[in-house]
């Protein structure tokens, strides 16, 4: 294994011992071969950069780079948007780290020199972000190689395999060529990749955000403070921005439209789907910081009339997030509140049981606009898990559940 | 027609707000312990043939201080993450030493600050210094900060105190503007120290990192780069016309009375006589102390996160110790030994080690501006809001006048200082120190030493 430092400054000669110049950086092609360094690029005393591609290297030491072929045969680099550089584009900037699910700084790039048919290959194996790694960037070309790495020793070293390195590319277009995609770390929880996105900055969290699916970027982007959510729907493209509001519970989409501007959350409710929209409208007419502005409108409500097999089927065909659903709430024929049962009595009761029975008792209720701290109290007193936002006529409006409580509790902590 | 302009206007003032901020609590936490002493010895020893000094000082501080603004604001990123990108880890590594030496001295000072203040009032600084050094460490990990800054802001209302101070000693005004607009100079070495200790405590390294580090957490927006600017003018406007001020107190009250020479925190105090009378000390405790209080629990934590980013470390309060180890530890470091070495140093090796670290500033900061200026002027980073021609130029003529300046200071801090010939605006006895006037601050710490024993 060699570092990247170890290799930058390298003396390279042709394949008839002729000086070429020092090794200045490497790339790698992405549309051919993502592990495999595709060339070498060699900066010659008369300054000229010249490019020696992966078949043309003979050998590669801590001591020096030779050619298999003389040097009238190594063309001169012409620049290439679609090659990733190792030391520009990779070593000392940020990347996420999809095991650990967290931003790291990349002090080196580890390699693998590989000798193949005739030729050396050299291959990336992780990127280093150890002290081991930091001793070596400090010292080389101060101390001796052999010394350094005597010295780095004493140091813990840790890397990242390649595979679990993602790299930022804030410009779309280059993050096509370079065949940037953040599948894995779509994988991640919605909150670790909220957790890296607050680390990255904004042209980053851009970049991140726009490779997402809307549902992702949706979960992730409502774990984020909302100033942040403001500043990157206002800076991504506003079908994208559009397409992941819808996707956002309605309490957190409304939020967020409240802070933006006036003209940039019409546009991005126009562009929204119609139900969604409406709901999410509905939700900006309440005052912030009140019962009706904390409530979402994605609710499960029966008939009071309905029975426990009535009620597991509207859980079935319910289009909101499951996890949501605590409780089903039953109304009477003019939408007023009835009742409350919670999911696990509907579980552990007779499937003909008329769900009335099952309702707490009383069933306790807020009204629109009552403000947060009533919302609170309610939560604190009944031990609740949701609770239903009534009108002044005791229609029901929608449910505030407790993970939102939970929020404007650290929030005002 | 004027109701649209009106409201244009209320628009534009709402805006000004919301973005205000980073630019004004930098240029008062500049005002520090360091600062205030610095300033008033200048009006004391020297009365208004300093006062000229102050406007170069503010439009260099305001170029200075709009770059790293715009820089926050256009790229999105920390000056020590930016110098890491663009200039590799050697350079970076090189820079947070010589910036973590530079403000553990900037540190030390702020503690030896609060022990001269509180020694006006009598008390011993064995009380004060441990006691500052744990609430200020305890506040910012109980995460209590944010509501604390906006106390401190509050409490920098005090500097009223001086102008209020000035109107009441009836100093000569018209003499005071003209020496503000008409340069002096003498070619004497007790003044050169004094004058390269004003720019010095006005232009400092760790202003660019802390104020590029707010401006991106506040998350300024392009569009709104002209607020921000504007948020850097006001604020460095404001550092230096409490500088005015209390130079021109100072002179009207400490030099007017012929003694001219500070000694301890009480000797400065003497200029807020006029308007508060024998509260005077108290005032002026009070004002020493929150200054230093200010700029003690900004600067530490300020330092761990640069460092920690710059070098790729784990950072954030948000984060627990055992995930951050290296933060917890420059942050908690700083503090400490900053304090002790205020407690438990003699003086002599307090004043070197200001000394070491006021090198270590000198040394850092042509280098912050020169990396500042390659970087500004990169089209890939910065596009359209690179710096113009003419920005430039007034740019590297701050720089290099800086550089001037500091290299100055630094060679000369090595030497003792050859007998200073006693200039008009100088008397008092001279002392045999070797750095007796370049920096205030080592000298308001063996003055403290001196009254609390």
């Amino acid at each position: 294994m060699i570092y990247f430092t170890e290799l930058q400054n390298l003396s390279t000669y042709d394949v008839k011992g002729d000086y070429l110049g020092q090794l200045q950086d490497l790339c790698v092609d992405p549309s051919q071969n993502g592990l495999r360094v595709a060339s070498l690029l060699v900066r010659t005393p008369k300054k000229t950069v010249l490019c020696i591609t992966h078949e043309q290297i003979q050998s590669v030491s801590v001591r020096a780079a030779q050619t298999s072929v003389p040097k009238e045969e190594v063309r001169c680099y012409a620049p290439d948007e679609g090659l990733l550089h190792i030391k520009k584009d990779v070593l000392d900037q940020q990347i996420i780290d999809v095991n650990h699910r967290k931003v790291v700084r990349v002090n080196d790039v580890d390699l693998d020199i590989v000798p193949t048919d005739g030729h050396t290959e050299l291959r990336i194996l992780a990127v280093n972000v150890g002290w081991a790694a930091a001793i070596h960037r400090l010292l080389q070309g101060l101390v001796a190689k052999h010394r350094i790495r005597m010295i780095a020793g004493l140091f813990p070293s840790k890397n990242i395999p390649w595979e679990f390195v993602n790299l930022i590319e804030p410009d779309p277009a280059r993050r096509v060529k370079l065949r940037l995609t953040y599948d894995r770390v779509a994988e991640m929880h919605p909150a670790d990749i909220a957790d890296i996105l607050e680390e990255l900055s904004r042209d980053e969290q851009k970049a991140v955000i726009e490779s997402l699916d809307e549902e992702t970027a949706a979960q992730a982007l409502s774990e984020i403070p909302t100033r942040m959510q403001v500043d990157l729907l206002e800076s991504i493209n506003p079908e994208k921005a559009a397409g992941i509001v819808e996707e956002m519970p309605p309490d957190e989409a409304a939020d967020v439209l409240q802070e933006l501007p006036p003209e940039t959350s019409a546009e991005l409710l126009n562009d929204m789907e119609k139900e969604g929209a409406e709901e999410v409208r509905e939700l900006l007419a309440f005052e912030e910081n009140t019962a009706g502005a904390l409530m979402t409108t994605e609710y499960l409500m029966v008939g009071e009339a309905a029975t426990v097999e009535g009620a597991i089927a509207a859980v079935r065909h319910f289009e909101g997030a499951p996890e949501s659903i605590q409780a089903v709430y039953l109304v009477d024929m003019t939408g007023r509140l009835t009742g409350a049962v919670p999911l696990a009595r509907i579980l552990l009761a007779e499937a003909g049981a008329p769900l009335k029975e099952l309702s707490f008792d009383p069933v306790i209720s807020i009204q629109s606009h009552e403000d947060d701290k009533a919302v609170i109290d309610l939560f604190h007193k009944y031990n609740l898990m949701s609770l239903p936002v009534v009108d002044e006529k005791g229609h029901l409006l929608g449910v505030v559940t407790a993970d939102d409580v939970l929020e404007l509790v650290v929030k005002r902590r | 027609m004027n109701q649209q302009r009106l409201r244009r206007l209320r628009k534009n003032l709402l805006i000004f707000l919301a973005v205000l901020g980073p630019g004004i609590i930098t240029a008062n936490v500049d005002n520090d312990a360091g600062g205030i002493l610095t300033y008033s010895q200048a009006g004391a020893s020297y009365g208004f043939s300093l006062l000229w000094t102050l406007i170069p000082i503010t439009i260099a501080l305001i170029v200075v201080q709009e770059m790293v603004a715009r820089m926050g604001v256009v790229t999105g990123k920390g000056l020590a993450d930016l110098i890491r990108e663009e200039y590799g880890f050697r350079a970076t590594f090189i820079l947070m030493g010589l910036l973590l030496a530079a403000n553990f001295s900037n540190t030390v000072a702020e503690f030896a600050g609060l022990a001269s203040g509180m020694s006006v009032l009598g008390v011993s600084r064995y009380i004060v210094v441990p006691l500052g050094a744990a609430l200020v460490w305890g506040l910012v990990v109980r995460g209590t900060y944010r509501v604390v800054e906006k106390v401190f802001l509050v409490a920098c209302l005090f500097y009223i105190a001086y102008p209020l101070s000035c109107f009441l000693a009836h100093p000569n005004w018209a003499e005071a503007l003209r020496r503000t607009v008409v340069p002096s100079f003498h070619f004497d070495y007790q003044y050169l120290y004094m004058l390269i200790g004003v720019v010095g405590t006005t232009i400092a390294p760790w202003m660019q990192f802390y104020q590029q580090a707010s401006t991106v957490e506040k998350g300024i927006k392009v569009k709104d780069l002209k607020y921000s600017r504007w948020d850097v003018i006001v604020g460095c406007t404001i550092t230096d016309a409490v500088a005015f001020f209390i130079i021109v107190a100072c002179a009207a009250t400490i030099y007017a009375s012929g003694h001219r020479d500070i000694h301890s925190g009480a000797d400065a105090a003497l200029a807020l006589r006029p308007l508060a009378g024998r509260a005077a000390g108290a005032l002026f405790a009070f004002g020493l102390c929150n200054a230093s209080l200010f700029a003690a629990s900004i600067l530490p934590l300020a330092t761990a996160y640069y460092v920690c980013e710059g070098l790729g470390l784990e950072s954030g309060l948000d984060k627990r110790l055992p995930e951050a180890p290296a933060f917890y530890s420059l942050y908690t470091g700083l503090i400490f030994l900053g304090a002790l070495t205020v407690l438990f140093l003699s003086e002599a090796k307090q004043i070197s080690i200001i000394l070491l670290s006021q090198v270590a500033n000198g040394v850092l900061l042509p280098l912050v501006l020169i990396y500042m200026l390659r970087l500004i002027n990169r089209p890939d980073l910065m596009g359209a809001h690179c710096n113009s021609r003419f920005f430039n130029y007034v740019a590297w003529i701050t720089c290099v006048v800086m550089i001037v300046l500091t290299v100055f200071l630094t060679v000369t801090s090595f030497f003792p200082q050859p007998s200073p010939r006693v200039g008009p605006a100088r008397q008092g006895p001279s002392r045999e120190a070797f750095v007796e006037d370049f920096l205030c601050a080592a000298r308001f710490l063996a003055s403290s030493a001196r009254s609390t024993h």
